[in-house]
């Protein structure tokens, strides 16, 4: 602050120039420091959500020449240390991923296996057709063992239900699917019929028993050219003729009785359907045409029962020859008949990443973590990297409509977990966004005219005796923690609003109206009795704001009939088709309205109270009314402070966390309505962040809903700030 | 300063001489009287708010009579005794949907209690809500007994009988002897608490520390354990010991019972081991009553948590407040006070100290559930995860620091709040004349020693203010806590006996996180209620004495300075 060095003044010990100059650097370190701490924040939260935006990427890393023309189906573990194949000779090879050496060969198969395929919805079991007579289940297993501290991986393949296989006869096609106990084996017959076993109480070291047999009627349809695959849960079939994109969707959840079946067409006119690929759960189907469309059917509702519609579409050059789909994401690999390869997301409608494959590849999968790609030709295996991290968002999935599987129109939503493996998550910022808006509005509604009417009574016409008690009363009500307010607006106040509704309703007309007919009665006593009241008026109305409350609440139902000749839930129900929530809009304006509200008056009160003396008095000797001088002059004065003042409290709302988790029910929903709950951005996150697994994409959606709360609420406290120093340097001029 | 009457007050007066609903309103009093209604409605809001949660939370603790009461409803005659807690009229239709003879009340409201009945695992259920117009009777007895159990909340009845070991007691004094029994149940299970918390945990945390000392020396490639086996081997023969001791204490607490009558005339044993206090509530005088009430309140402050949090007292969540928030003033105060000490004594004053100055004070209004994210995110995950890495390989894959703890806890909170230490001492640091550094350099001082001796003792009252007001934030502050530290229950304090005292990597419990949990996450809130309302009265009167004397210490700090300036 001054200019005075004293290192330079004669006579000074080396004592005292060591201890300032060591001051000088611990304070400026100290303070440096903590300013960094204070950058640090938003540093880390965008380094976090950075992440989010890399590009994704696929590179070939490797051909390994092998014999391997007898693979039937690739697979990998989960770290990707170990290559299973399995072989049409009945041989499963698990290869390491160095060289892709056999490091060991299982027989599970005493025949030729015709063809395999996982059994929906496991990634480790497998049912193959042998000789195209039985059915045999096997698993593939990886486990990871330490002998000290020696790391090994034991691998085996063991054949499942104590080697119980299916005989069959005349099969062209079948498909498996297993939930905990019960085993469901599709079986389409050369003559064109369809089965269903199922076997219950299943178990791995147990032979099967024997199966329930659901016969489900006949398609008119050239066997050679039908797929069968069953769907979630195993409750749906759908059949495909492949020929021509014709599908029938049959609902087996009973084994006992055929449900509805629905028919329908996969493909468009002057479009050739190619192939039917189910993404993970199997809720939707990539289907790939010769015109080199990927379009995405899903499951939907609609008013002939479930059917499949098309949900999106992606085009790329040439006709789609292949689609791999992700094992635990809904993402898939389409390859064009050239070989060339696009990397792409459902959910997000994103084509990520584009590689050529110079060929098409017999067998080509994911890896478990989708990080890796593993093509087997003739006689070499190619690996593929991968990386893409976070492929379910994109600017649209995160503000706009999405098409999610299983809903009949795109829609906002956010839904980001669940405990099925299988789900979908839904990452739409909308329904928060507007949560967070609709309990801002709502305080600041209930906040915005108290605080302010409040601050101008108090700066301007209270007692000085009266004002030194109200402010600082007022004030300490921000320190009030939010946890309290929030707990008696759930606990205490939602019931009695919910049973005094129209009461609370009306108490915004009683209450003002009321006080100014007790005022205007105050006009007809003596003036010398009056003329004391000046000052007092705050003080006046708290008897007659009680007592008015009080008769108001307690003829609850006497209102109720009088206005709405029925309780006022049910006329709103009835009536407006409105649905009440206990714990709703009001209730939040309420409560977080009275946790604004010291903000806001706190600092409009300051700003009115600032305004110079002489302009007042100027105005008043002009012979203009006080309130004429309070509106025109003192407001407008002050009004940049008030606005500031208006923002802070705004920011303050916005970023609320406690009241807005205890007092609405938490359902992100986009309704307007003031009876209906909402949830914000800050209670989404104290909600799912525990939870959260870090790095995921739903980590870092969290994270960037607190990058937005911390953007916005800079932005109102920076405009605040800026407008309250301007305002400060006018008052000096004035 | 004293002239805060902006506009004359006779101003009004004089347009009063005609009234007239006309020129009333030309006056302008109305709107002076409306925006009066705004700080009178602030002001019920306020005092209503307070007063609602001292009188529900103070109320807790009373006594209050247990009601027997004869009651005769559509499933016919019944008697219930317990303390009524909730009297409310209820609209016909509410009544309607909740019992289906409605043609018995007259009017348009049914009025209902809210009966605590206690007595769970007797009989259910513990609350119960009784209409007054099927009420036949109600009376007081004066035998009826209040037990406070361990387990399943309060019983009411009146006692039959004392067993020990099974036979009847049958004493001339029945209540005498009840409550001396009670006191040496209670004096049996402050021992078998003090071998559970002292020497038995004591002995456990020593186990574990052997257990990662085996696995150091394991990754160090040590392979003779000789010595620790020999200690984990007197470890386990002092635990032996001590649970012999222990099982001795369980058997003689379970040799008492007692039979107890309850209203509808059943008969039910409670262990003794279960019971903690018993009284007669119809029977108290006014002075015995005020005892009663005020060993429920040191009960409540002194004690642990029972039952899910629902009975019991505060104490571990009273004192996790503490020491997290007194962790947290630890430090936020030097690096606030330096860094305010920065801005405004050693800073180049320019446009980029006062961006900085906006940023420090916009931090103040960024919602703490950001700073939780943050804390979350870089201090338990980043830098908790690395220091595992680096010093607490032995306990992996359990984290020690990699979890949210009281150490992240007071760090983020220290972060929240260190905005408000910098911008009050600051503004203690603005207000200090420059005369007076002048002087002080002038008289050949250093800068060094112009701060310490003049500067920060003129600035200590706003620095204290600053604390204060961080303290008083940080107190009320949750919605962070629930990501970096604080749980429900912990079976610890993060102090104790065992090196080194205090365990920072312990998570801990909180008030205003118990409020949380109870109010939201209980499974009896009626139970939980009065609870609530008790430990909400505790914070609050905790914020609001912070909060009053940080605004005692501003004032003084005013008339401080107008003496210095004169």
């Amino acid at each position: 602050m001054t200019n005075t060095n004293p290192q330079q003044l004669p006579g000074l010990s080396q004592r005292r120039r060591l201890l300032d100059r060591a001051t000088r650097h611990v304070v400026g370190a100290g303070g440096v420091a903590v300013i960094c701490a204070i950058a640090l924040i938003m540093g880390y939260l965008i380094w976090v959500i950075v992440p989010m935006l890399a590009p994704s990427s696929i590179k070939h890393i490797g051909t390994y020449s092998q014999r391997v023309d007898q693979t039937l189906y690739v697979a990998t573990d989960d770290t990707f240390e170990t290559t299973t194949l399995i072989r049409s000779d009945g041989v499963v090879e698990f290869r390491d991923t160095e060289n892709f050496e056999v490091i060991q060969e299982s027989r599970v198969a005493d025949g030729s296996i015709v063809s395999v395929k996982p059994i929906f919805p496991s990634s480790d079991s497998y049912a193959a057709l042998v000789d195209d007579q039985k059915l045999v289940f096997f698993r593939v297993a990886h486990v990871v063992r330490f002998i000290g501290d020696e790391r090994s991986i034991e691998n085996s393949a063991t054949t499942l239900f104590e080697d119980s296989t299916i005989e069959l006869t005349d099969v062209t096609q079948y498909d498996v699917f297993r939930s905990d106990t019960t085993l469901r084996v599709a079986l389409l017959h050369n003559d064109g019929s369809l089965v269903v076993h199922e076997y219950t109480d299943v178990d791995d070291y147990f032979e099967l028993e024997e199966p329930r047999q659901l016969a489900l009627p006949p398609w008119n349809r050239s066997v050679e050219d039908t797929e069968i695959i069953l769907g979630p849960r195993g409750r749906w079939l759908y059949e495909i003729d492949t020929s021509n994109g014709a599908y029938r969707l049959l609902n087996i959840a009973s084994i006992r009785r055929a449900g509805d079946i629905h028919e329908g067409l996969l493909a468009s006119e002057d479009d050739q359907f190619i192939s039917a690929t189910p993404v993970l759960g199997r809720y939707s189907f990539l289907i790939g045409y010769q015109s080199g469309d990927l379009e995405h059917w899903s499951l939907t509702p609609s008013e002939d029962g479930t059917i499949l519609r098309r949900i999106r579409e992606f085009k790329y050059r040439e006709s789609i020859a292949k689609v791999v789909t992700e094992h635990r994401r809904k993402g898939f690999l389409a390859i064009e008949t050239d070989g060339l390869a696009h990397l792409g997301y459902t959910t997000s409608h994103r084509t990520l990443a584009t590689i050529d494959l110079e060929q098409l590849p017999k067998v080509i999968e994911f890896s478990p973590r989708a990080d890796r790609l593993i093509a087997v030709r003739e006689n070499s295996i190619d690996v593929y990297k991968v990386v893409n991290k976070h492929p379910e968002i994109s600017w649209s999935t995160l503000w706009g409509k999405v098409g999610y599987e299983g809903y009949e129109e795109p829609v906002h939503s956010w839904q980001s977990s669940s405990a099925d493996t299988d789900f979908e998550p839904k990452f739409s910022l909308t329904p928060l966004l507007f949560g967070t808006i609709k309990a801002a509005f709502y305080a600041m509604l209930v906040a915005t005219p108290l605080a302010i009417m409040g601050a101008i009574y108090t700066a301007v016409f209270m007692s000085p005796g009266m004002r030194k008690l109200i402010k600082p009363g007022i004030e300490i009500m921000a320190a009030m923690p939010t946890v309290i307010l929030g707990f008696l607006a759930g606990l205490w106040l939602a019931p009695i609003v919910e049973t005094h509704l129209t009461s609370i309703l009306l108490l915004i007309i009683v209450l003002p109206f009321g006080v100014l007919i007790c005022a205007f009665l105050t006009t007809f006593l003596p003036r010398v009795v009056s003329a004391r009241f000046d000052g007092w008026y705050a003080a006046l109305s708290v008897p007659i704001l009680v007592v008015l409350a009080y008769l108001t609440l307690s003829n609850d139902a006497w209102l109720s009939n009088l206005i709405f000749g029925m309780d006022a839930k049910l006329w709103f129900y009835e009536k407006a088709g409105i649905d009440y929530d206990q714990r709703n809009a009001l209730v939040i304006g309420i409560a977080m309205g009275l946790a604004v509200i010291p903000t806001i008056f706190s600092i409009s009160e300051d700003a009115i109270y600032g305004v110079p003396q002489h302009l007042v008095h100027g105005s008043l000797a002009l012979g203009a009314t006080r309130w004429q001088t309070l509106v025109r002059v003192v407001l407008l004065t002050a009004s940049p402070g008030i606005f500031s003042a208006v923002m802070i409290g705004l920011g303050r709302a916005v970023g609320e966390t406690m009241i807005v988790l205890m007092a609405t029910g938490n359902t992100p929903i986009m309704d307007i309505n003031i009876f209906q709950g909402m949830r914000t951005f800050a209670a989404n996150i104290a909600v799912e962040m525990p939870e959260s697994e870090v790095g995921s994409t739903h980590f870092r959606i969290l994270f960037l809903t607190a990058f937005v709360l911390f953007a916005l609420t800079f932005l109102f406290n920076t405009v605040a700030e800026v407008v309250r120093q301007r305002l400060r340097s006018r008052y000096g001029n004035l | 300063m004293e002239t805060s009457e902006k506009l004359p007050q006779d101003i009004g007066a004089f347009h009063r001489h005609r009234v007239g609903i006309g020129s009333w309103f030309k006056s302008g009093d109305p709107w002076i009287w409306l925006t009066a209604t705004a700080v009178g409605a602030c002001i019920v809001a306020v005092l209503g708010l307070l007063g609602l949660i001292a009188f529900k939370g103070l109320a807790h603790f009373w006594p209050a009579d247990v009601v027997t009461i004869d009651y005769e409803s559509e499933f016919g005659q019944f008697r219930v005794a317990g303390e009524i807690v909730q009297r409310e009229f209820i609209g016909r239709d509410q009544y309607m949907e909740a019992s289906s003879s409605a043609s018995q009340i007259e009017g348009d409201q049914a009025e209902r209690w809210m009966l605590k009945s206690g007595n769970r695992k007797i009989d259910a259920p513990d609350f119960r809500w009784v209409y007054r117009h099927e009420i036949v009777q109600q009376v007081k007895d004066r035998d009826m007994i209040v037990f406070e159990r361990s387990e399943w909340g309060n019983a009411y009845g009146t006692l039959v009988d004392i067993k020990e070991q099974g036979r009847s007691v049958a004493p001339d004094n029945p209540w005498g002897e009840l409550q001396d029994r009670i006191e040496r149940v209670s004096d049996l299970r402050d021992q078998s608490r003090r071998i559970q918390k002292g020497s038995i945990n004591r002995i456990n945390y020593r186990l574990e520390k052997l257990r990662l000392e085996k696995r150091n020396r394991e990754l160090k490639g040590i392979v003779d354990h000789s010595d620790l086996e020999n200690e984990r081997e007197q470890l386990n023969a002092e635990y032996g010991v001590e649970e012999r001791r222990l099982r001795e204490i369980t058997n003689q607490l379970d040799r008492d019972e007692i039979e107890i009558q309850i209203a509808d005339g059943r008969v039910s044993t409670i262990p003794m081991r279960n019971v903690i206090r018993a009284w007669q509530p119809n029977e108290m005088s006014l002075w015995s009553k005020l005892g009663h009430y005020f060993s429920s309140i040191w009960i409540f402050l002194s004690q642990e948590s029972r039952e899910a949090n629902t009975e019991g007292g505060v104490f571990p969540a009273l004192f996790g407040t503490v020491l997290m928030v007194l962790l947290m003033s630890v430090l936020v105060t030097p690096f606030g006070v330096i860094a305010a000490l920065y801005l405004r004594e050693y800073a180049k004053q320019g446009p980029f100290v006062q961006l900085i100055r906006i940023a420090v004070n916009n931090l103040a209004g960024v919602p703490s559930i950001v700073y939780g994210v943050f804390g979350l995110g870089f201090f338990v995950y980043l830098v908790g995860g690395s220091i595992d890495d680096l010093f607490f390989k032995a306990a992996q894959p359990a984290p020690t620091f990699g979890t949210p703890g009281l150490m992240w806890a007071s760090l983020t909170l220290a972060l929240l709040t260190v905005p408000v230490v910098i911008v009050s001492t600051e503004e203690g640091l603005t207000r200090i004349p420059s005369e007076l550094r002048e002087g002080s350099l002038a008289l050949g001082a250093t800068k060094a020693e112009t701060m310490f001796k003049i500067i920060l003792p003129m600035a200590s009252p706003s620095i204290l203010t600053g604390i204060i007001l961080a303290i008083a934030r940080a107190a009320g502050e949750v919605a962070p806590l629930m990501l970096v530290g604080v749980v429900k229950l912990a079976p610890t304090l993060p102090i104790d006996g065992n090196f080194p005292f205090l365990h920072l990597d312990r998570k801990f419990m909180h008030l205003g996180f118990h409020i949380y949990d109870l109010g939201f996450q209980s499974p009896n809130v009626d139970a939980a209620r009065p609870l609530v309302f008790a430990t909400a009265f505790l914070l609050v009167l905790i914020i609001v004495a912070l909060n009053l004397t940080a605004i005692t210490l501003r004032n003084r700090l005013e008339a401080r300075y107008r003496g210095a300036m004169l």
